[in-house]
């Protein structure tokens, strides 16, 4: 009868019903669970570069081989420039949806920490045998409160690459004080030769030689005192060094387009060999490899200075911004696991000669395989840092503070350099960011 | 007989775009303005400081600056993109050789994305590698720095907005011309009115909605610059060159200082609305006198 087929079919509705919906549930959970598709646990890695790929080989090459060695983990990674990174983790850390590994200045960890975000990394470190892998003054950069709450995500070897041919044939050799480079910088802008590439257009951040100076004039001494407001930016030691800067300028050291090139022009100026120098670091190692220049290049630490206050022979490596994990991570086992696996693969030999084996130096202390002739440009800046007596500072100067702080110290260089700031009037800028702390 | 215009049904039509308008309009306001009032830095919490974002503005030389390069962008490109503009309406109005082509040239840059824009502009302004420089270098002229040096940039950005601009201001008066009445031009011309009288007397007159209108486009798009400058310069030399937005963008994103950003935001708000009101009251003024 239709009307008891209706009724049946009434019946059947609510049943049916919900076991739809709870299949639909169960589904769901079963795709937001981190055992996804085969019993796959998915782990996400954000990180500050558009295009990782690309722009980051040394990460996408570590994460295609720790998949491949753990075909029960999927890494799933993103990107996007730094400043729109570091907007949306802002975002997601507000809603507490971070991704589960990610790039972040040490600032900016340092207030998800206090706000309960990252998780403390000092068990999985210590029980991956990391910990022991890495430097201690790593350590203690990424250590708040008693919690290590980052591990370095790659090193920070910066210097002036160099271009040898142009120095022989305009008569030079190679500078190892200021006065030396200040004699090449006139004799090479006599001759219309670049001496620093530098880029301030988009790139401001691009004064990795002039950091260092900065150490060369007493920053490590004074590190503390700046953090905690006993000591002051526009210190005489301080200033004298952006005098150095000005006495550069003035010399014709630098492009005249300077304020309109971007980082990656500079680069482009000096593998096109139009600039004797490249103020940068260890990841332009590759694209200088791979260029022109390539047989006559060298890596510098930067110049002595003889009115200095602080060690002279020191070369800038050290630990870029940190790899952080979130908090929640710690709440999913098999997350965890995974995030653990990911680590202890990252840190490990084989992770870290990836690392080499894409333009970066290590992090831990592993020594690299370097093919001397396929990766003669990588190995003239890891030889740096072994030659006699060479140290590091513990950090780069401009990782220690805010973020706002650190765009100031880079505007009181970009202004010395572009002639818009006098010496004292660049460290006060530095000094008034510090005031607004 | 159903009367639409009853007031319940009017807030009934009227209230889905109220709805829009409040979501999208109103509320960021809203939003941007209690954010202003904190010491929002993006990871830790946000608390109340009053003005004081507002006070470090004053105190702030780079806000300065960038409130007087777009008050000088502004005034240039009212001085020369209105006239400008108009003066082409009204050479395409004439009979003019392909004339259509003229046009479609005119209104190119108008949908070039300013980002492109920017970056098309870079290799003519750059001082080292422009084109510029290279073509004053033969007549023994030094290396001009129009972009990236003290004083020329917002000049320079002032001339690349006019040229993205001009196009698109001149298409609005186009149409515009094309709706004058014929029979009061016709009458004008019987009367002996000469070319320069119809112009002044009956043209421009008859014009002045639309001359409200493109100014006031124009206000507000001078007042969003921000494409231009982040490609041309990156607001350098130090901030020398940014605009009102480009410098809220640096300090709420490069230096993640949400609540001064936000403060910047209702400033570039207050000045826009204000500038506009202003405007449009003049024109009312000039239309009742």
């Amino acid at each position: 009868m239709p009307g008891q087929n209706l009724s049946w079919s009434r019946r059947l509705r609510r049943p049916v019903g919900a076991g739809l919906a709870v299949t639909a549930i169960l589904s769901l959970a079963a795709c937001s669970s981190d055992a996804g598709e085969g019993g796959k646990t998915t782990i996400t890695l954000s990180m500050q570069n558009a295009d990782v790929k690309s722009a980051d080989p040394a990460t996408w090459a570590i994460v295609e081989a720790f998949e491949e060695a753990n075909p029960d983990v999927d890494v799933e990674v993103s990107g996007q420039p730094v400043a729109e990174h570091l907007q949306s983790l802002s975002i997601a850390a507000q809603s507490d949806t971070l991704p589960d590994v990610f790039w972040v200045y040490k600032a900016n960890a340092e207030e998800m920490l206090e706000g309960d975000r990252l998780m403390d990394l000092s068990p999985v470190l210590d029980e991956t045998g990391i910990l022991e892998r890495l430097p201690d003054s790593t350590v203690a950069n990424y250590t708040a409160d008693g919690k290590v709450f980052g591990a370095p995500y790659q090193g920070l070897l910066t210097g002036l690459w160099v271009n040898n041919k142009i120095l022989a044939d305009n008569g030079l050799s190679m500078p190892k004080t200021f006065d030396d480079l200040l004699e090449v910088a006139r004799t090479l802008d006599a001759k219309g030769v670049v001496t620093i590439s530098d880029g301030a257009s988009q790139s401001a951040f691009s004064v990795w030689q002039f950091l260092v100076w900065l150490d060369r004039f007493g920053f490590q001494d004074k590190a503390d005192g700046l953090l905690d407001g006993s000591e002051k930016w526009d210190n005489p030691d301080f200033i004298r060094m952006y005098e150095h800067i000005a006495e550069l300028r003035d010399a014709g050291a630098f492009s005249s387009n300077v304020s309109t090139q971007t980082y990656q022009q500079a680069v482009d100026q000096f593998l096109q060999g139009k600039a004797a120098f490249l103020d940068s670091g260890v990841w332009a190692a590759s694209a200088i490899q791979e260029s022109e220049v390539a047989p006559d290049a060298d890596f510098w630490r930067g110049p002595e200075f003889s009115d200095g206050t602080g060690e002279q022979n020191i070369v800038m490596n050290v630990a870029s911004a940190p790899l952080v994990v979130a908090k929640k991570v710690a709440e999913d086992d098999a997350k965890l696991d995974a995030v653990k696996e990911f680590l202890e693969f990252y840190y490990s030999d084989e992770g870290q000669q990836i690392l080499v084996d894409n333009g970066q130096p290590p992090v831990t202390d592993y020594e690299p395989k370097l093919d001397p002739v396929k990766q003669s440009v990588l190995k003239t800046a890891i030889d740096e840092t072994r030659e006699d007596g060479v140290t590091s500072p513990e950090s780069q100067p401009d990782l220690l503070f805010p973020v706002d702080v650190s765009n100031a110290i880079y505007d009181s260089i970009y202004g010395v350099i572009q002639d818009q700031l006098s010496p004292s009037e660049a460290a006060a800028l530095v000094q008034k960011a510090l005031d607004n702390q | 007989m159903v009367w639409v215009s009853s007031p319940w049904k009017i807030a009934l039509m009227v209230f889905p775009a109220f709805i829009l308008f409040t979501a999208f309009f109103v509320y960021p306001i809203v939003y941007a303005g209690g954010y202003s009032l904190t010491d929002a830095a993006g990871f830790s919490g946000a608390d109340f400081i009053g003005l004081d974002n507002y006070l470090a503005l004053v105190d702030d030389p780079f806000f300065r600056r960038s409130v007087s390069n777009t008050l000088l962008i502004l005034v240039l490109s009212v001085t020369f993109l209105v006239p400008a503009s108009f003066g082409l309406a009204l050479l395409m109005q004439q009979r003019v050789r392909a004339a259509g082509a003229l046009r479609a040239l005119l209104f190119g840059p108008a949908i070039v994305a300013p980002i492109l824009v920017g970056l098309v502009w870079v290799f003519i302004l750059d001082p080292r590698v422009g084109l510029l420089n290279h073509l004053v270098e033969p007549l023994g002229i030094p290396p001009v720095q129009w972009i990236g040096g003290d004083s020329l940039t917002p000049y320079s950005i002032a001339v690349v907005f006019i040229w993205a601009s001009v196009g698109f201001a001149m298409t609005i008066f186009y149409a515009g011309l094309q709706l004058l009445p014929r029979e009061v031009m016709e009458a004008s011309s019987l009367d002996g009115a000469s070319r320069w009288q119809q112009l002044r007397f009956v043209t421009v007159p008859m014009m002045r909605e639309t001359i409200g209108i493109v100014s006031l486009l124009l206000i507000t798009n001078v007042f969003k610059i921000f494409e231009l400058v982040y490609m041309l310069t990156g607001g350098g030399p130090v901030h020398s060159s940014e605009t009102l937005v480009s410098y809220m963008y640096f300090v709420t994103f490069t230096d993640q200082r949400y609540g001064s950003g936000m403060a910047i935001a209702m400033v570039v708000f207050v000045i826009g609305a204000i500038t506009s009101l202003a405007y449009l009251a003049l024109s009312r003024r000039g239309r009742l006198a």
